[in-house]
């Protein structure tokens, strides 16, 4: 009858399922709710405590409510009178422990919190219960709350539960709600006892058992086994010690224990690790948001602003040395649009201007499809985890961003181009052509103010050479002028896409770091936590 | 000193105050889900229950039987008690736990009349006949038994401690509706927690309680009764009647004469001697109704703690909408959406000499379509207004996208918050969808607005000839300009010179904005379009408030005050009925 210590086959061995529970408490700190990490952690400190201590005895314990006989038990099964068996209830109020040899069990009573101890001596001590350690607890439903807290922290850390019932309680409320559906888990390390037998007719008891079992299914713990016996009279009692000695024989009860306490907790964090309800791939970041962040990071960067700024200052630079001598020098009133926006200041920030609540509203946005598009199926609180990785604050992606700008190297913009130089040349020698033509002429004028005789002025066509030298030189000087200006305009653009590039190739980088990388980091460790969940289950 | 002259006139004054606070205790409710809100949902369905099951059919009949219910844990023993003073097996009693699944209430043949009918405990339908017989759970069996006497009528309570949850429900309902209870517990079981909760209860109540302790060891019995009664006497039950009756001594189901003398003795007793079952009766009903003011004042309480959740709730969904709103307000007014795109488009515009065509000409507008056409390009005009457009709607999208998200975890840290979050689902963090069509309606409407506004404008007055001579939609656009560009920030001046605009430009729009006509234009619309933006922002914070139960405030409060009212009045009667 006895299905104790019947263990399930496990693929995984205790000490591999805990080092896995480590890495997804260390995954899932701060993500799942924290009363789960707690639970966690106790077991994983449990578990290293007791696997230290003797792990080869077994430590049984008899619990029950006040007066179904668990200390005229416990004597019984330990020959001995240490625990008070009394008519005043309620009786226990400290956990008495039995001792067989050969158990060192200082340290684990120790560790268990029991000062009540008593070694069986080596000559009267059954061999088949070598390594048992019989502990008696207090009740759990009086009124004595301590009682009841005692028996609670005891049944946390025992390697096996017998529950000692008797035929008025063995349908109390307290036992069936507030410990065995609980301990479902533990159903390997779950012993039932319906003492007191004597007080029934045999087919009374078997009655009673049938009835226990059905209770028993409804709380989850069909498979585990119920004995009856009687504590005054002896009966039933070798069925149990037979039991007890050959779960002491297996010395595994404290690993199947634990492996039970690992089994719950798995479970309550796969409640919160689940797979996304409607079966869809976990989050991504696609291109389409990865885009849209780089684009509005931009924006807010002030780079449309900057390649503006670069296009026109080139611009104007080409203009000032090509354009037509004679006009040109008006452009130079008007300031340099590079320089007004202090972009060479290595230090302290430059005087673009801050981001509109415009550019900044498509940050936010861009932002926040990014966290949705990661979060798409994760469990709530990670989902709140991944969201407030990405929102750092905004001071920080703002000077992340300008600097990221202002550290960028623009081109020299006052810096003339060789092809600059010789068509400035060239409108020179035109304009001196021009301005030869002009003298010339003057010079006839003067000549013929003067009254003196005409010089011979060769003639180009039907007009003179001097008219000539002076409209060519002017009209061509003003085309040279418009060609520089449309090259200009062309060498323009491509500078300004050349620096736009850059910057964007920087504000790209700032997007990753305060952004992407975090949110890449929360996932994969959702995914660790997972995997490591799959490990320990 | 019988009390029976002076009860009916206790009862006048009482009945309609407890039929008042009957009718108060359905209009309490509780839609948040506080912690503490299921316990005080439960003291109102107790007390009500308590009300129509026990007081007002007390009150009205004054003189009927007295109900003594026998309560207690499972395996107690109640079901042989009740057997055994009634000499016949009328409740069934077994070995399997929990036994008792239907009341059975035994009384004299002469009473039959004041329990078949729907007087005490009008909740449980009656069932008579197969006397023995676990009956159907949910209703009352009723045993008709000449060995009970007349004037008292004996009520077998299902367990208080078994895990069938439905029993310990009923179990409750039947002590609060008792005008007597005998509390039977065990040599066992005489010190769970779970009995005494239950006898602290009475004994708070001043409840008329005797305890019968069953199945005693013969050995223990002397300690284990001493025991007992030093517990009830702590408890303030030193003047309950003790019953011990000696283990073993049950033959076909019932107890010995011997052993159960003692309790038949005394409630024979009981209900022969009119004046103490009165006392019985007065001291119960007494008890209970005193302590209705408290718990009374634990309902209103609890919905007091409703309203100030909800108020908490409304405020906190409030406040990132008022925040969203000032930054979207200070956007408008600070220039900074004049920055970036649409000052590109601004300066397209003025520069290429675009705006003086238009101002120029009437027929600027159709020139720019040909152009435009030609060019396959929209004009930059209209350029200009689809920039202006698209930057305020990308600004309230956001702003409310983001006082969804911080409103969702403000109400999440709310007690309350996070059950009204379940039940809305998951878009509430987000703008809501068809904020960005209304968005863009509300921008084009205001543009709208701001045409008609500048028509009037030019119509009325006759001496701005320039706004006039610019065309409707030429002046529509620089009042636009203005709008977002006058006060705060930037003046015309600075916002040109960030932008590098021709001397041109830059003269004409200074000579624009510097008129009061525009000026005064541009406040007006600005003032048109911040009321719309608010407006918008303002149905995305309704689909919050609207989560939160309307008028919990107002009703609660109502309600708490007619309830307090009925109590504070029910004790004044007690008191003037002393």
């Amino acid at each position: 009858m006895s299905g104790l210590l019947a263990t399930r086959r496990r693929t995984r061995e205790l000490p591999e399922r805990l080092s896995a529970l480590d890495a997804v408490v260390t995954a899932a700190e701060g993500r799942v709710r924290p009363e789960l990490v707690d639970a966690a952690r106790g077991v994983l400190e449990q578990a290293g405590q007791r696997m230290r201590l003797s792990p080869g005895s077994t430590v049984v314990a008899l619990a029950g409510g006040t007066g179904s006989g668990k200390s005229s038990l416990f004597n019984a099964l330990s020959g001995s009178a240490l625990s008070t068996v009394g008519v005043r209830r309620p009786t226990t109020s400290d956990t008495h422990a039995c001792v067989w040899p050969p158990a060192d069990a200082g340290p684990l009573l120790d560790w268990l919190g029991v000062a009540r101890r008593h070694v069986v001596p080596e000559a009267e001590a059954d061999p088949a219960l070598h390594g048992l350690v019989l502990l008696d607890l207090p009740d759990y439903d009086s009124t004595e709350a301590r009682h009841r807290r005692e028996a609670e922290r005891l049944v946390g850390m025992v390697d096996i539960l017998v529950w000692v019932v008797d035929p008025q309680k063995y349908a109390d409320a307290a036992l069936h709600e507030r410990y065995l559906s609980r301990l479902r888990a533990h159903r390997a390390v779950t012993l039932l006892v319906l003492n007191q037998a004597d007080l029934l007719t045999p087919d009374a008891v078997e009655a009673c058992v049938a009835d226990l079992h059905r209770l028993l299914k409804a709380d989850g713990l069909g498979a585990a086994p119920v004995l009856a016996l009687s504590a005054r009279t002896g009966a039933g009692l070798p069925e149990l010690r037979g039991v007890l000695s050959a779960a002491v024989a297996k010395r595994a009860a404290a690993t199947e224990r634990l492996s039970a306490d690992v089994d719950a907790v798995v479970d309550r964090l796969a409640g919160e690790l689940a797979e996304p309800a409607d079966g869809q791939a976990l989050g991504t970041v696609g291109r389409k948001e990865r885009a849209r962040l780089r684009e509005a990071l931009a924006l807010a960067a002030g780079v449309p602003v900057i390649e503006d700024a670069v296009r026109r200052a080139s611009l104007a630079r080409t203009v000032a040395a090509t354009g037509w001598p004679f006009t040109r020098w008006i452009g130079r009133l008007r300031r340099d649009p590079l320089r007004r926006l202090h972009l060479e200041a290595p230090a302290g920030r430059s005087s673009l201007p801050p981001p509109s609540p415009v550019a900044r509203a498509g940050v936010y946005g861009a932002v926040r499809g990014v966290v949705d598009a990661a979060s798409h199926g994760l469990p709530e609180p990670w989902a709140r985890a991944v969201a407030s990785a990405a929102q750092s604050s905004e001071a920080d992606l703002d000077d992340a961003l300008d600097s990221a700008v202002t550290s960028a190297d623009l081109p020299d913009t006052r810096r003339v181009r060789l092809w600059e130089r010789g068509v400035r040349l060239l409108q020179l020698a035109l304009a001196a052509v021009a301005l030869a033509g002009v003298a010339w002429l003057c010079a006839l004028f003067v000549v013929a103010w003067a009254q003196l005789p005409d010089p011979p002025t060769p003639d180009v066509g039907p007009l003179a050479l001097p008219t000539v030298l002076l409209l060519g030189g002017a009209l061509l000087g003003l085309a040279v002028a418009g060609l520089s200006r449309v090259v200009g305009r062309a060498a323009a653009r491509r500078a300004a896409r050349r620096v736009g590039a850059e910057l964007r190739r920087r504000v790209d980088d700032v997007a990753d770091a305060h952004v992407l990388e975090p949110v890449k980091d929360e996932l994969q460790r959702y995914v660790a936590a997972r995997e490591a969940l799959r490990r320990a289950g | 000193m019988s009390h029976s002259a002076d009860e009916p006139a206790a009862g006048g004054g009482l009945l309609p105050r407890l039929g008042a606070l009957r009718a108060a205790l359905d209009e309490v409710d509780l839609p948040l889900e506080l912690p503490g809100a299921d316990a005080v949902r439960a003291e109102a369905r107790a007390l009500a229950g308590q009300l129509d099951d026990y007081v007002l059919p007390r009150l009205r009949s004054i003189e009927a039987p007295l109900l003594v219910v026998v309560g207690g844990s499972t395996g107690a023993g109640k079901s042989t008690l009740l057997n055994s003073l009634v000499r016949a097996r009328v409740s069934a009693s077994g070995v399997l736990r929990p036994t008792t699944r239907a009341p059975v209430l035994a009384h004299a043949p002469a009473d039959a009349a004041w329990f078949t009918g729907p007087r005490v405990l009008p909740g449980l339908p009656r069932e008579t006949g197969q006397p023995g017989s676990p009956g159907s759970p949910g209703s009352l069996a009723l045993v008709a038994s000449p060995a009970v006497p007349a004037g008292l009528a004996l009520l077998d309570a299902p367990d208080i401690d078994s895990v069938v949850s439905a029993n310990r429900e009923l179990a409750a309902q039947l002590l609060a509706a008792a005008d007597l209870w005998v509390f039977v517990t065990t040599a066992a079981r005489y010190a769970d927690a779970v009995p005494w909760s239950l006898l602290r209860e009475a004994s708070g109540r001043s409840a008329a309680v005797a305890v019968v302790l069953d199945r005693v060891p013969p050995e223990a019995q002397q300690e284990v009764a001493e025991h007992l009664a030093a517990m009830l006497r702590d408890e303030g039950l030193g003047d309950a009647p003790l019953f011990v009756i000696a283990e073993g001594g049950v033959h076909d189901g019932l107890l010995d004469e011997d052993a159960v003398a003692p309790v038949r003795g005394w409630l024979h007793e009981l209900a022969g001697d009119a004046a103490a079952r009165a006392a019985v009766v007065r001291r119960t009903l007494h008890g209970a109704l005193a302590a209705y003011p408290e718990r009374v004042g634990r309902l209103a309480t609890g919905l007091a703690a409703q309203a100030a959740a909800g108020e908490a709730l409304q405020a906190a969904a409030a406040e990132p909408y008022a925040a969203a709103t000032d930054r979207v307000d200070a956007a408008l007014e600070d220039g900074s959406l004049l920055r970036g795109e649409v000052l590109a488009r601004w300066q397209e515009i003025v520069g290429t000499g675009e705006l003086l065509r238009h101002l120029e000409s009437r027929l600027g507008r159709v020139r720019d379509r040909v152009v435009a056409a030609v060019r396959g390009r929209p004009a930059p005009g209209e350029e200009l207004t689809v920039a202006l457009e698209s930057g305020v709607e990308a600004l309230v999208l956001a702003e409310a996208d983001r006082a969804a998200e911080q409103a969702v975890a403000a109400w999440r840290a709310q007690p309350g918050g996070a059950q009204l979050l379940e039940a809305a689902g998951p878009g509430l963090g987000h703008a809501s969808a068809q904020l960005r069509p209304a968005a863009q309606r509300t921008v084009r409407e205001w543009q709208g607005g701001l045409l008609e506004l500048v028509r009037e404008e030019g119509a009325g007055r006759k001496a701005t000839a320039r706004v006039l001579s610019y065309g409707v939609n030429g002046a529509g656009l620089v009042v636009m300009v203005a709008v977002f560009a006058s006060t705060g920030g930037l003046t015309g001046g600075e916002l040109l010179v960030a932008s590098g605009t021709s001397v041109v430009g830059q003269k004409l729009l200074e000579a624009l904005l510097g008129d009061e006509a525009v000026r005064r234009l541009a406040a007006k619309a600005r003032a048109d379009l911040r009321s719309r933006l608010d407006s918008l922002l303002e149905g995305e914070r309704e689909r919050f408030t609207a989560l939160v139960p309307e008028g919990l405030g107002e009703r609660g409060a109502t309600v708490a005050e007619r309830l307090r009212g009925e109590a504070a009045a029910v004790a004044r009667e007690l008191r003037s009925a002393r």
